[in-house]
Parts: structure tokens; sequence; C-alpha cells
């Protein structure tokens, strides 16, 4: 099987004003169906680009990316947007749209897929009841926890059975005793078989992950599957 | 995605803000109201005027006056007045007998005949009332004005005593409904020759034949209920003339073609001293004064719509600077870039499609309460006929025509659209990134 994401000598340049900054200076990374892989790295080191570009949220500037064996540099707008649709984004701050309830706001990926609203109402109320939420899910994000906010952003992500899952700072922004909560559900649906990447810059959050890529100035410096050095 | 869910996803972003969508669906919805009252109140009043213009003309006759320059009858309109008004005069003067000439010029002329018209009195033993006093030939009148020169009770003679006299309408009755002269009656016929030295009262006793039907519209050659009629015999002798005021030309048909050419006969045969109007001429120029009018109308209220369209394009581009984030979470989503201007047009397809059909039913409704106010009398502008008629009350039916309806609304639409357009494209190019780091 092909890998959900394979970059070689993967680089990325943007202007800052006039002057040119190497955000990515040549990453070489495979990330393998089922992996549960944290990318880690102070700010500045280049993950939340990675991020980007692994979200087929922008391009590289050169080498080559593979999402779901797809290069990403050849891809049109329209086609990114198809891309983005296999996989499962998850923000540090939710980003819910706020005037929908917990439902709207996971039926509103597969809306977007074209899934008709028979369907997605059934889908939505099931991943809600995956993350424990299925009794909030007429409640707008106002009326929800944070950590009930990230369960909801996780269903989302999970509507349209994404190759793979997308975190961003997953519980940055969300007390230590719910991010538990939500790491465990995030560790939970690796277990049954999701692949799952994730960017922080904790630690400790890291340490749930099976394999751990550790980033410093545009590259990767330490490679780590559980516990051994690669 | 569906059509059916960005069309909910535009209605649900036009909910949230209620207040601001209300405030730019009035601006569409005031400048629509406007364009369909006006129009629909013009619409109205030009029907009533042509109704009460075509109840006056028959469609097949010409009217030759002396005074040339003017040839009616074009597809123009301009026929109306020419040499009328300008000019040094030239001594012409137009016959009773001219109407043999005219005869004579074209096999689509059936007939024509002469009037004669003074202002003048008609008087009972109790009563007194200025006129107009037309001396026509009967005959011929009642046979080009068919359904107008008609009795109220009894026959209009054709072959009439000298003395014999018809009186329209409106010279029998004041506003309160008293009948002043009566069918069968004698009175008095005064004129005053002011061209005589000094100037002279001259009278004869007449003989009431018979009242006229209601006419109600314009005299424009026709009957009018503000008139008396005497036979043209009469007529001359009594004013010592033997000029007339116009000629009244039957033709065989109404077409174009035929008013153009026997129009243009005439005013040959008199070398340019009369101008000939057609009916038709004067509906036509009737009607394009309505459409300058319309279009001046229509231009002003177009203008309050180009404002609201101003406003909505103010609108959706602060919305867009509100919902730059919400667009980044919908395109990490993996919304396409046409499905983001998609939605924005959708929302000021809402709002022009709410605005145009509450402004429309809001422009009937205000044009209808305009016809109301001006119907009940509380304005009277008198649209009386002829010399010395009184006034009548403006009655107009606002009328709302499917291409009014339909412009208005698709101009709604397509304005609110058309403003909506850049700040639709300017959601939709929006990158993902930057939207989403967006604070």
């Amino acid at each position: 099987m092909a890998p959900v994401v394979e970059a070689v000598e993967l680089k990325k340049t943007y202007m800052l004003g006039k002057i040119p900054v190497e955000a990515l200076r040549g990453v070489n990374l495979k990330v393998e169906s089922g992996d549960f892989l944290a990318i880690l790295g102070p700010s500045g080191s280049g993950k939340s680009t990675m991020l980007n570009l692994v979200g087929a949220l922008d391009k590289p500037t050169a080498g080559t990316l593979l999402i779901d064996g797809v290069d990403v540099s050849k891809l049109n707008d329209n086609q990114l947007a198809d891309l983005r649709r296999r996989v499962g984004f998850v923000f540090q701050f939710f980003n819910l749209i706020p005037r929908f309830t917990a439902r709207d706001n996971v039926e509103l990926s597969m809306s977007i897929a074209g899934v008709s609203k028979v369907e997605r109402k059934k889908q939505a109320e099931d991943l809600l009841e995956t993350v424990g939420l299925k009794d909030r899910m007429n409640h707008k994000p106002a009326e929800l926890s944070g950590g009930q906010q990230q369960r909801v952003a996780i269903a989302r992500a999970l509507a349209n059975n994404p190759r793979f899952l997308l975190l961003d700072e997953p519980t940055g922004n969300i007390d230590s005793k719910t991010a538990h909560e939500v790491m465990d559900i995030i560790k939970s649906l690796n277990e049954k078989g999701v692949t799952t990447i994730m960017v922080t810059h904790d630690q400790h959050l890291a340490r749930a992950a099976k394999r751990t890529v550790q980033m410093f100035d545009g590259v990767i410096t330490l490679d780590v599957v559980n516990g051994e050095l690669t | 995605m569906r059509a059916r869910d960005v069309f909910g996803y535009s209605f649900s972003a036009i909910k949230l803000r209620k207040l601001r969508a209300g405030l730019t669906t009035l601006g569409v919805l005031i400048g629509i109201a406007a364009i369909v009252a006006l129009l629909s109140i013009t619409q109205g009043l030009q029907n009533t005027i042509t109704m009460q213009l075509e109840t006056g003309l028959a469609t097949d006759t010409l009217i030759v006056s002396p005074g040339g320059g003017a040839f009616g009858g074009g597809q123009d309109g301009g026929g109306f007045g020419g040499g009328a008004f300008g000019g040094a005069d030239s001594g012409f003067r137009l016959l009773v007998n001219d109407t043999q000439t005219i005869n004579g010029l074209s096999t689509d002329i059936l007939t024509s005949i002469a009037v004669i018209q003074r202002s003048g009195y008609i008087n009972s033993t109790e009563h007194e009332r200025v006129t107009t006093i037309v001396g026509v030939d009967f005959a011929e009148y009642k046979n080009i004005y068919s359904t107008t020169f008609v009795s109220e009770s009894g026959e209009i003679p054709d072959n009439p005593d000298n003395n014999t006299i018809i009186i329209g309408k409106r010279v029998n009755e004041r506003q309160n409904g008293t009948v002043l002269f009566t069918a069968g009656e004698d009175v008095q016929i005064l004129w005053t020759n002011a061209t005589a030295r000094p100037p002279q009262n001259e009278s004869y006793t007449a003989h009431v034949a018979t009242v006229l039907q209601e006419v109600g519209g314009f005299a424009f050659g026709g009957p009018s209920d503000s008139n008396i009629y005497i036979p043209i015999s009469t007529a001359q002798e009594f004013f010592n003339t033997s000029e007339c005021e116009i000629i009244i030309v039957k033709l065989a048909n109404s077409d174009q073609a035929t008013i153009d050419a026997v129009s243009r006969k005439i005013v040959d045969e008199f070398a340019g001293e009369v101008s000939v109007i057609s009916s038709t001429a004067v509906l036509n120029l009737l009607g394009s004064v309505f459409s300058i009018i319309e279009l001046f109308l229509v231009g002003i209220a177009a203008i309050s719509l180009l404002v609201a369209g101003i406003g909505i394009m103010n609108i959706m581009i602060v919305s867009l600077i509100e919902r730059t984030r919400e667009i980044g979470i919908l395109k990490a989503l993996g919304m396409k870039s046409r499905t983001v201007l998609a939605i924005f047009l959708g929302e000021s397809v809402i709002i022009g499609v709410i605005g145009a059909v509450i402004g429309i039913a809001l422009g009937w409704l205000l044009a209808n309460i305009v016809a109301t106010v001006l119907g009940s009398g509380a304005i009277t502008i008198g649209m009386g006929g002829g010399a010395g008629a009184g006034g009548g009350l403006l009655s107009i039916t606002p009328v709302l025509t499917p291409l009014v309806f339909l412009g208005a609304f698709g101009f709604g639409v397509g304005v609110s659209v058309i403003f909506a357009l850049y700040p639709a494209w300017r959601a939709s190019k929006l990158k993902p990134v930057e939207a989403l780091r967006y604070e």
C-alpha cells in the first residue's frame, strides 16, 4: 500500500516582504497507513508550514509531496480543494462555525463533499456518539466547553472518512483535564486504524504517538519510532 | 456542494445579521417600489388619456386645418401643430366647399365635411350658457362619428330644418343634474361678431331637436359634450362666412400607408397651406411623450436602486472581511472557490429577490393609493375637451404590465447580483492559509 504521505526533499520559501524565508529546507518523510506520527518542534522550526503542505492548504516551492499518492504540486486550486476532503483537519482553535449546532458543523464537511442530507444526518449522529457528544449535538459551539468543541471538530474531521487525521496542537487551547479526554479519543481512533499526524510543540503530548519526528530550522533532525531512533 | 446546500448556507449567513440584511434589502425595496409605482401610475394615466382621446377620435379620419407646414400622420408623430403658430399670415383661407376638392383627390377618401366653429351662447327663458357653436352636415358627421354623435333619445335628423340644433350632454346639465334645456324647446342662439365695426350681436331662434349621449372624451374634431350643433348651411348664413375651421376627412381604411399618402396629397393640393393631422399621429405623439416621461421617471428611480446596489457592495465587503476566517475554514474543509463565490452571490440573490418582491407589492400598493387619492377628487384636473368645458375627475387605474413586473424583478435581482460580484470574487480568491490565520 502506498504511503499516506510521502515527502522528498520538500522545500517551501515564503516572501516576507522582499526577504525570502526558507521555512522548509529539504524535508524527507514517509507516513504509512495506520501510523500515529507527532511532529515536534519549537516555533519557527517549520512545523506549521509542514502542516499546511500536508493539509493541501498550500503548495511546495520545490521537492515532491505525495498525499494519498497524489503529487500536490501538479494540482490546481480545484483539485487541491478535492484533495482536502481526504484530509481530516483539526485546528488548535477548533474553527467551528459559531452559528451552526454541533451536528450542523459535522454535517458541513459532508455537505461540502456533496453528501445527501439524509446520509449526513445519520453519519453526523454516529460520529458525535463516537466522540461522546450525542446528547450535546443540538448545542452551538458557544454552549460547549473547549474540550467538547474540539471533540466536535474531530467528529467533523472524520466525517468524510479521510485518509488521515491532521491535528494542529489539538489540546493547545483546552485545559489539561479535558486535554486528556481529547487525547484518549485520538488514541482510540488510531487504534481503530485511523492514520494520525499531529503537529505540536508539547513533548508530553507527543508521547501518545507511536512515532515522533523532531523539526528544527526547516529540516527533520530526529525520527523516533516506538522509542527507538531510526 | 449541492445547490440546495449552497443556498441554505447563504440563508444561514443572512439570518445571522438580520438588521444589516434588512436594511440592505430596504434599499433595493425602495428603489423597486419607486419604479413600479411610477410606471404603473404613468401607464394608468396614459391609458386613461388614450381612452378618452380614442372615444373622441376615429382612427380612420384626418383633420385638415389652415396653416401650412406640418405634415401629419408620419410615424415620427410630428404632425401636431407645425405651422399653426409660426410664420406670417399668408392669407390662406380654408373654405367650406374645399371639401369637393378633397373628395376628388383619392379613391381612399370616402367623404369629407367642413366644420365651422364659434363661441356663443345658448339661452332659454330661464337659463343662459356659454357654449361652442359647431356647424356641420348632420348626416355626414353622424356617418363619421357613428359611435359618439348619437342622440340620447330619438333620431338625429339627416335633413334638418335650418333652425334645428343638437346639444351636447354637458351643455344640458349642470353638475347637480338640473336639466337646462329639453328636446322640443325653442332657444335663442347668440353670437358676437367681433370683426364687425362696431362688434355686433347676432341671434336667431332655434329648435332643440335632441340631446346627445354622453361622449365623455376629448373632442378632437369629433363630438364633444360641451358643444351645440347646427346645420352647416345655417352656420354659413349665421356667421356670414364661407370659411371653415377644419375639414374632417374620412378614409376607406386606417392603415398608416393610406394615411400618409392621402395626407401628402391634401397638403400638396393646397400648396402646403394646410396641416393634416391624423388621429393615429396624435395617439403616437401622446405615446412618445409618455415614453419620455416614463424614461425620465424610471431614470430617477433607477438612481435610487444604484445607491442600493452600492449599499449591497459595501455590506458584502464588510461581511467578507468579517468572515475571512470562516471562508478559510470552508476552504480547509475542501470547499471550492466557485462554491464560495456561489454562497456570496446566493446571499445577494436572496436580498434581491426579497427586496424586489416586497418592492413590487409596495409599489403597486402606493400606485393604488395615489390613484384613489386622485380619483376621490382631492385633486381635480380639468379634462373637458373643447371650449368652455367644465372640469372632470381624473380617474386613473394603475396598470402593472407583465413587462414592468418582470423588468422590476429582474432589475432588482440584477443590481443586487452585479454589485455583489466583486466582493464574492474577492471572497472566492482568498488563500486558505492566510484566511485561517486571520483574526
